[in-house]
């Protein structure tokens, strides 16, 4: 299995809203204001108003679930879902929930987007398989996301 | 991705100037040549890693040809059975799964496949995955007269997710994974990796 290098994406998330215990575990949303997109072959800003409806399972595992919308520096709309994991040490996720750096290589962040565009130059992405590496840092994630070959 | 994705990088950086290479591998002595470096293979260095899950063998009934839908043309592929084999997990498929193709307007076959393993120590998982898979019009056509083609001839590719109780596959619940399809007459190939 091969990948290339699609675009690294950083997320600017406001205080996150708590809903407390739900049938399937605690759920939190977390809205986009907003962030840029930077690639090979694309780059621009996310534009406000997506979110991302996090929910922890009972096994500790939390469960991501991105719905937001790019804006190509071509003025090209894209919109993005990923679904995602992300685990680790009691630690290190007490750390990262206290706002703190964390090294990302100490818990597993992956998530695995998806793409819908109308835009020509950017229909590839219709038809990609693309896994990312997620990086918690305080302001908001940053995401590595690789195009699968 | 993984070992062998590591061993394209290596040549990739014997094949440019030294101190390139010096960039791919973190030496920080060679600034001027780390910038005639695209972005994208600067980046490689730390990307993601792979190992093998398992590889899934699907038997498949006649598709039921449900024709145009208002997303596509709907297609139903009953699963009669299979099996699977990694090096920490084996076993069969029970028959009862399928496979919900949707050929997009746009000539993409999206799969949404739901089956249930069963491994040889009688635990029982839950997969799912969607996917994609497009090629040049001949190869699928070969495809859907029932050929063989070789897989690198087109793009199909998958997100499978796993989900049991039985606390040694506890693991499945926890990883993201991605596979490489291969459509073949009597079924489907599915070599899953691990994304690290």
């Amino acid at each position: 299995m091969t990948s290339r290098l699609l675009m690294t994406l950083q997320v600017d998330v406001p205080p996150p809203q708590k809903l407390g215990a739900v049938p399937h575990g605690s759920r939190v949303i977390a809205p986009i204001a907003g962030g840029t997109f930077e690639g090979p072959r694309l780059r621009g800003k996310v534009l406000p108003g997506g979110g991302d409806w996090t929910l922890l399972r009972p096994d500790g595992v939390l469960e991501l679930d991105l719905r937001i919308t790019l804006e190509t520096d071509d003025g090209a709309s894209i919109y993005m879902t990923s679904f995602g994991l992300r685990h680790g040490p009691p630690e290190v996720l007490a750390a990262l929930a206290r706002g703190q750096t964390v090294d990302p290589s100490t818990y597993y962040f992956r998530t695995a987007p998806r793409f819908e565009t109308s835009a020509p130059q950017y229909a590839f992405l219709n038809r990609l398989i693309a896994v990312s590496r997620g990086d918690r840092r305080p302001s908001g994630p940053n995401y590595t996301i690789e195009e699968i070959l | 991705m993984g070992v062998h994705r590591r061993d394209v990088l290596k040549a990739a950086a014997a094949s440019v100037v030294v101190g390139a290479a010096s960039a791919l591998t973190g030496c920080v002595d060679g600034g001027a040549a780390e910038i005639r470096l695209p972005l994208a293979e600067r980046e490689r260095e730390d990307a993601m890693n792979s190992r093998p899950l398992m590889t899934v063998r699907i038997a498949a009934a006649p598709p039921q040809q449900l024709g145009a839908v208002p997303h596509g043309i709907r297609t139903i592929v009953p699963v009669t059975g299979g099996d699977f084999e990694g090096p920490r997990l084996r076993g069969r498929i029970l028959p009862g799964g399928g496979d919900w193709l949707l050929l997009r307007s746009d000539g993409v076959l999206e799969l949404d496949l739901r089956i249930t393993l069963e491994t040889d120590d009688r635990a029982l998982i839950d997969m799912r995955f969607q996917g994609l898979r497009h090629g040049p019009p001949d190869a699928i056509a070969a495809l859907g007269r029932g050929e063989v083609v070789d897989p690198a001839t087109y793009y199909f590719r998958t997100l499978p997710r796993f989900e049991t109780s039985a606390e040694r596959y506890a693991f499945l619940n926890r990883i993201i994974s991605v596979g490489v399809g291969e459509t073949r007459p009597d079924g489907a190939v599915h070599r899953i990796d691990e994304i690290l």
